[in-house]
């Protein structure tokens, strides 16, 4: 019988560990020089886009086929780390061919400049496949040359009217359509609430998740007229009046959006628990049948799709509420999502499987995750996709315009947004006050709001300018945009 | 001659160090996990905290004590200490005091199942504090959740309570929840102090007459009194700790009502659109600080109760 001692047992554990970090490091550069071998190489690709990953992952698939020796290394992140992820792997040169740049919190212009991104390759063919309004100087081309292109249409919202069909018709609303004017939401609501008998409310919301509250509320009152320029960022930090450059929030349509929510509130239509629900717990409150109606993105209906199916056929969506049944809205020009690398060997490669991400079929395919709408909206009608999305589609293409983005006017604004610190209370957090009954001075409320926005923004321009950057309060003007009208790239000139 | 000393000493301290050599090595592994979960942590803060920096980015300037100057103009930092105040201010004596009223009667070794009652009242001090915090939500969700049905069928109300959404009654809530689960925590403490009391001092009270109320007056309170500035302390101090139930029953909300200073600093770290690392670091220093000022009293209480134990 072999008896092992104790320096031999760890020689011959060390030999092994060695040995068989030789053997994997081995395959995986032979993996590696078959692929360069054979014309392509391995392509390394790092998104935050889990729930697109299946048709990700089938594009990948489709180019291996029709590229041979091409692999793709794909890795999706949770979007709260990758902007960590990204950070050390391109100070280690380590980082994917292609990336997106969730929290990497700089603008795509500063990290152009930053050396962090290659100019795509065959930039003419990819142009070709795109919207002509969809690119803009600034945001996805620089310099005469383009970085990245959107995938998701900057043409939706998030107040979509999501409703059960059930509820609205037994109250004598518009099963198709929903309420088109806030008089009639209330009213709608009331009758709910009424036939519910305490088993159904008008209205659930997640009022506990004060971002999205906060982005209700900047549509709604846009839907009251509110005109919006928007520099891209999920903030309000961005949003302001573009005839004068000012912010907006204490106007009159911020005021009768707010008084709006709090009269549902007043009327008792909200559904109870709503206030310590988020967006996701609400919407799956709202798809047991206890609440009528409830507002959310193009997205719900791929979410009860796929989590509560048995109820997908009662879904039914109409437009945002607005005063008088008309609304517009505007949105901020959409950013690119991917990037080529500047550290990537393989810019060509990576640049012609980009360009699969581009055209109609793109388009198509992404619809039918129904998650956010693909950038060529008219590309969800030949979807296979349930009524409601291309509902949601149509509603978003009849109602949504181009704002202007002071970041596409002097991408040296994002400079100035990242300087500004968020004041406290949010708009979000007002509204949570307002319909709490902590804050009862709506007005007084949203002056002080739009007040400390301003001198935040003085603050921060002047530090930037300070720095030598030009930049300014006038970047934030846009004396030719005209209310109801697509702000086209023409108009930046 | 003094270098001599020196000389001397040196060799002394390097010789002790080798003589005592096997003490040092299995205190390494302490050494080196507390300089790098303690300390190290607090020195980074420290640095941190003199950052104008988003935690992410390589962008980070230095701003010396900017963020500590914000921090004491900024109302919500001090609207959340109040708020943390104000908990400890509410549940500690509840949560000490009630709690030794049930030891006093757990500590009686002819209560039935007191064995039973004494496992009940700890289990929740042992369950995950965020599960807890869902949970909750569930049992005082005003629509169809078992407290606010109770409180119908009993016709205490007429309308369901939004215990957790009305800014009104929801710090309350969330109290009574931190009670009810650290609640045996204070009880196994005071059990213990309990179990220090020598039953001959009992047998010599019932000697001189002593019935229950005159031993539990005249010998129990008197020989537990050191013991209570601790477990006020340490209760204090780990009711500072709140973050992951408020958390997880009512994210500081609604609007603010349950901003505990924990919650506060995590959300200015890491929660907001803007994230600022630095500045949340400079209000854990201060928060830091605040905690420190607990485990003085606490350092000081314990020394004045050990000599009020040995005197005794």
């Amino acid at each position: 019988m072999t008896t092992f001692g104790r320096r031999r047992f760890f020689g011959l554990s060390g030999a092994a560990l060695a040995g068989a970090l030789g053997v994997a490091g081995c395959t995986r550069t032979s993996q590696q020089e078959a692929a360069t071998a054979a014309g392509g190489g391995v392509i390394r690709w790092w998104d935050h886009f889990q729930p697109l990953k299946p048709l990700n992952e089938r594009i990948f698939a489709e180019y291996g086929k029709a590229n041979p020796g091409v692999r793709v290394e794909h890795e999706v992140y949770n979007p709260n780390e990758m902007g960590q992820a990204l950070q050390l792997a391109f100070k280690s040169n380590q980082i994917a061919d292609v990336h997106s740049i969730a929290g990497l919190g700089s603008s795509e212009a500063s990290l152009v400049v930053g050396g962090w991104f290659s100019p795509l390759a065959g930039q003419d063919a990819i142009r070709a496949k795109l919207p002509a309004d969809s690119l803009l100087e600034g945001l996805h081309v620089f310099d005469g040359k383009l970085y990245s292109f959107p995938i998701f249409s900057a043409r939706q919202y998030t107040t979509l009217n999501w409703f059960n069909r059930e509820l609205v018709e037994k109250a004598g609303g518009d099963p198709d359509n929903g309420p088109a004017t806030w008089d009639e939401f209330r009213s709608l609501a009331a009758r709910i609430t009424k036939d519910g008998g305490g088993r159904a409310y008008g209205w659930i919301q997640g009022l506990q998740f004060h971002e999205r509250l906060q982005s209700h509320v900047i549509e709604l009152a846009t839907s009251a007229g509110a005109p919006l320029a928007m520099a891209q960022g999920d903030n309000t930090m961005g949003l302001v009046d573009p005839r004068t450059g000012e912010y907006a929030y204490a106007g009159e349509p911020f005021v009768q959006a707010l008084e709006f929510l709090l009269s549902l509130v007043r009327d008792k239509v909200v559904f109870p628990a709503s206030t310590s629900l988020d967006a996701r717990t609400a919407r799956a409150r709202w798809a047991t049948g206890v609440a009528g109606m409830f507002f959310d993105g193009s997205w719900s209906i791929g979410v009860v799709n796929g989590q509560f199916k048995q109820f997908i056929d009662k879904v039914g969506v109409g437009p945002i509420p607005s005063p008088d049944g008309k609304p517009v809205l505007y949105g901020a020009p959409a950013s690119g999502q991917l990037f080529v690398s500047s550290q990537s060997k393989h810019v060509e490669t990576a640049s012609d499987l980009l360009a699969r991400f581009t055209g109609p079929e793109f388009s198509k395919g992404l619809a039918t995750f129904m998650d956010q709408v693909p950038l060529d909206l008219e590309a969800v009608a030949m979807a296979e996709v349930h009524p409601s999305y291309k509902r949601a589609a149509e509603l978003f293409g009849q109602t949504v315009r181009l704002a202007p983005s002071p970041i596409a006017r002097n991408p040296a604004v994002a400079q100035v947004m990242s300087e500004m610190k968020a004041p406290r209370p949010t708009l979000g957090e007002i509204t949570q006050g307002i319909l709490s009954g902590e804050l009862t001075d709506i007005r007084k409320a949203l002056r002080e709001y739009n007040g400390k926005l301003t001198a935040e923004r003085e603050r921060a321009t002047r530090v930037v300018s300070g720095k030598g950057v030009k930049v300014s309060l006038d970047d934030w003007k846009f004396p030719n945009w005209q209310p109801g009208k697509d702000y086209t790239a023409e108009m930046y000139q | 001659m003094s270098s001599v000393t020196r000389k001397g000493s040196g060799r002394g301290v390097a010789s002790r160090i080798w003589s005592e050599r096997w003490a040092y090595l299995f205190l390494l592994p302490t050494l080196l996990l507390f300089g790098a979960y303690t300390v190290w942590p607090i020195i980074s803060s420290l640095y941190y905290s003199m950052l104008d920096w988003n935690g992410l980015g390589s962008e980070r300037q230095f701003i010396g004590l900017a963020n500590y100057r914000e921090a004491f103009g900024d109302p919500l930092f001090w609207k959340s200490l109040g708020i943390t105040l104000t908990i400890i201010g509410v549940t500690v004596p509840l949560r000490v005091g009630l709690s030794l009223l049930v030891a006093l009667v757990l500590n009686n070794p002819r209560l039935p199942l007191a064995k039973l009652f004494r496992t009940a009242l700890f289990v929740p001090a042992v369950t995950t504090t965020a599960i807890i915090g869902i949970v909750m939500g569930f049992i005082f969700d005003p629509s169809g959740g078992p407290v606010n049905q109770v409180l119908l069928d009993l016709g205490i109300v007429d309308q369901p309570i939004d215990f957790l959404g009305d800014p009104g009654t929801s710090l309350w809530t969330v109290m009574g929840v931190h009670m009810w689960k650290w609640f045996g925590i204070t009880l196994v403490y005071w059990l213990a102090a309990l179990q220090t009391i020598p039953t001959t001092v009992y047998e010599a009270a019932r000697t001189d007459g002593a019935g229950s109320w005159a031993a539990l007056r005249h010998v129990t309170v008197p020989m537990l009194k050191p013991f209570l500035i601790i477990i006020v302390l340490l209760t204090a101090i780990e009711t500072m700790q709140i973050f992951d139930l408020v958390l997880t029953m009512t994210n500081g909300g609604p609007f603010f009502s349950t901003l505990a200073t924990e919650v506060y600093i995590y959300q200015q770290a890491f929660a907001n659109s803007t994230p600022r690392l630095g500045y949340g670091a400079a209000l854990g220093v201060l928060f830091g600080l605040v905690t420190l000022v607990f485990a003085a009293i606490q350092a000081i209480g314990i020394r004045y109760a050990n000599r009020a134990r040995s005197s005794s």
